[in-house]
């Protein structure tokens, strides 16, 4: 480690665990199973939740690539404005 | 698929595109020696900027294959085809286990293949063998999808105004020789244009379908559960299980792709790598998203299809929408041009990386080490034409529907994944368990797909069989004593260092 600003994904254990619950919540095992749903705003409304939840992982996704990710982004950009 | 709506006006925009292509592979290559260099042709010199990388990621992801494969697939499936957006999206939750340092330790160390980074890590000619024909296996699979889905979409664009066989060969030319022009630039400059096209086409189809059906999702829901109620039901538990199943073997295969990793390569710098990784977390909903409602839109308007019938939708589905007027006649026709162009898009990168494989890791690793760099590019060049023209002599005879061949490519490639992955942080991790994981998970995902049990209780052979590899690899690498020297030795290459 060279500094103590590298964030790197992988070190932190709440990312991942926050990956599995999206997943377990996206996939639609916990809905009562039957054929006799409901319909929200154009979708059954398990498949609106799972929609829901899908959206809240590429949030996520993309979220964390911008905010939990900096290893050599510094030293690559100082680099880059002294022209090297 | 079969399109009455084109004939001519489907040649004149495929003649247009290939145009373009071949200017972009042109104005690519023009004035630069990137012939001399592996990183030069194979990395566009390591370094793409943020469009590029970002349409050049999209078109590894998303292929024409998404619309033609994948309207079908919601068709059969009904709304749990929403695992499409989630799938896609996961690949870049994987790419965050590894991505990150890969990055580091590949531009450290100069590495051009993904077998570089496992050669390096694990010093066996065993253990990089059986990657290289893993990942060849993958790749030359994913390459005969695309070859095997130009000749539907071009065929169906221009109703049979061309032969099959001209039209593919055609544009496997182009390709070959935009791709020889320009290398991973003219890839990734061409794949700007087929990935605008594309996103458009998905959008306006989108528009006409909804139009037909009266624009309103809520009559097409309820229209499916009165007379296909399964399809709007609660998945059934093997479905879930399927469902997660397919999240691990997408997200993992898909996220070590060799073309998929040579991207990470090729990245002028790490923000120009995550700010393309954070748009790409976005993509599933606008693009298989989208496509997943078309396909659900397919259900009212081509009720009752079987298997077969459905592999043809998005044609009729186009049909109907071009009779709505002159525009979306002309939108359907540059949408298919679109869709030959997006299959082309996928097809040129993963050609590129199988070049890039048989020059580096084939012919510059085991056959003649010491040759020069301009010698291994010009032999993945050759190798690439002579593995094009093997998968065509195969895609005449396309050997399943296309969901399928996309299944079976993932089961296989997948099993690098413990190397891949665990590699970069576990230093424990040794060679020999490495390797008979990665044999025995192929084998057993070879052979439960081969014997017809794709799946036991919705669990794919592949996930299994990266259980169980991973299991190996992990057990074995605990017992295997490793030497302090090894370990330090392991720190070393695996450390977040930037200068060697």
């Amino acid at each position: 480690m060279q500094n103590n600003r590298v964030k790197e994904p992988i070190q932190k254990k709440w990312i991942w665990i926050g990956m599995v619950l999206l997943m377990l919540a996206i996939v639609p095992w916990y809905f009562p199973k039957g054929t006799d749903v409901a319909i929200v705003l154009g979708f059954p409304y398990w498949a609106l939740i799972s929609l829901f939840f899908s959206l809240v992982l590429c949030g996520y996704c993309s979220w964390l690539c911008l905010n939990e990710w900096n290893i050599v982004e510094d030293l690559e950009e100082a680099k880059e404005v002294k022209g090297e | 698929m079969d399109l009455a709506f084109s004939g001519t006006d489907g040649i004149l925009i495929l003649a247009f595109y290939a145009f373009v292509m071949l200017l972009i592979g042109y104005l690519s290559g023009r004035g630069k020696d990137i012939h001399n260099s592996l990183s030069g042709y194979y990395l566009a010199g390591r370094n793409l900027g943020i469009i590029a990388l970002f349409f050049t990621l999209y078109a590894t992801q998303y292929s024409g294959n998404t619309i033609v494969g994948y309207t079908p697939a919601a068709y059969r499936t009904g709304f749990s085809w929403l695992q499409s957006i989630s799938f896609m999206t996961i690949i870049i939750g994987v790419y965050l286990m590894f991505a990150p340092r890969l990055y580091v330790i590949a531009k450290r160390q100069n590495f051009v293949t993904p077998t570089d980074w496992i050669h390096y890590r694990f010093k066996s000619n065993a253990v990089t063998i059986l990657s290289i024909f893993l990942m060849l296996w993958g790749l030359g699979n994913y390459l005969l999808e695309q070859l095997v889905a130009i000749g539907q979409a071009v065929s169906g664009l221009t109703g049979g105004t061309i032969p099959y066989q001209f039209a593919v060969i055609a544009f496997v030319l182009v390709m070959l020789v935009y791709e020889w022009m320009g290398g991973m630039k003219a890839v990734a400059f061409t794949d700007v244009m087929q990935g605008i096209v594309l996103m458009i086409g998905i959008v306006v189809f989108l528009i006409g379908a909804l139009y037909l059906v009266g624009g309103n999702m809520g009559d097409v829901t309820s229209y499916i559960a009165s007379t296909e109620p399964a399809k709007v039901g609660v998945p059934p538990l093997e479905g879930s299980i399927n469902w997660f199943s397919i999240l691990i073997l997408v997200g993992f295969g898909a996220a070590i792709y060799p073309h998929a990793v040579q991207r990470i390569y090729s990245s002028k710098s790490e923000r120009t790598l995550k700010r393309s990784f954070a748009r790409m977390a976005w993509m599933p909903p606008v693009t298989t998203g989208l496509v997943f409602v078309i396909g659900i839109i397919g259900i009212m308007m081509f009720p009752g299809l079987d298997k077969a019938g459905s592999e043809k939708l998005v044609g009729m589905m186009a049909n109907e929408i071009a009779a709505i007027h002159p525009i979306y006649y002309w939108a359907m026709v540059l949408f298919f041009g679109g869709i030959v162009a997006a299959i082309v898009s996928t097809a040129d990168s993963v050609l590129l990386s199988f070049s890039s494989m048989l020059s580096k890791d084939v012919y510059g690793r085991f056959i003649n080490a010491n040759a020069t760099e301009h010698k291994k590019v010009m032999v993945g060049k050759f190798g690439g034409i002579v593995v094009v023209a093997f998968l065509l002599w195969l895609a005449w005879n396309p050997p399943a529907t296309l969901y399928e061949i996309f299944v079976l490519k993932f089961e296989l490639l997948v099993q690098v994944a413990p190397a891949f992955i665990l590699g970069l942080y576990w230093n424990k991790l040794s060679a020999k368990p490495v390797f008979w994981g990665m044999l025995i998970g192929a084998l057993l995902a070879g052979f439960m797909t081969l014997t017809g049990h794709k799946t036991v209780f919705g669990i794919h052979g592949g996930v299994i069989g990266l259980g169980i590899n991973f299991l190996i690899a992990v057990v074995g690498s605990v017992v295997v004593s490793v030497s302090a020297e090894q370990k330090t030795e392991v720190e070393e290459m695996t450390s977040l260092k930037v200068e060697a």
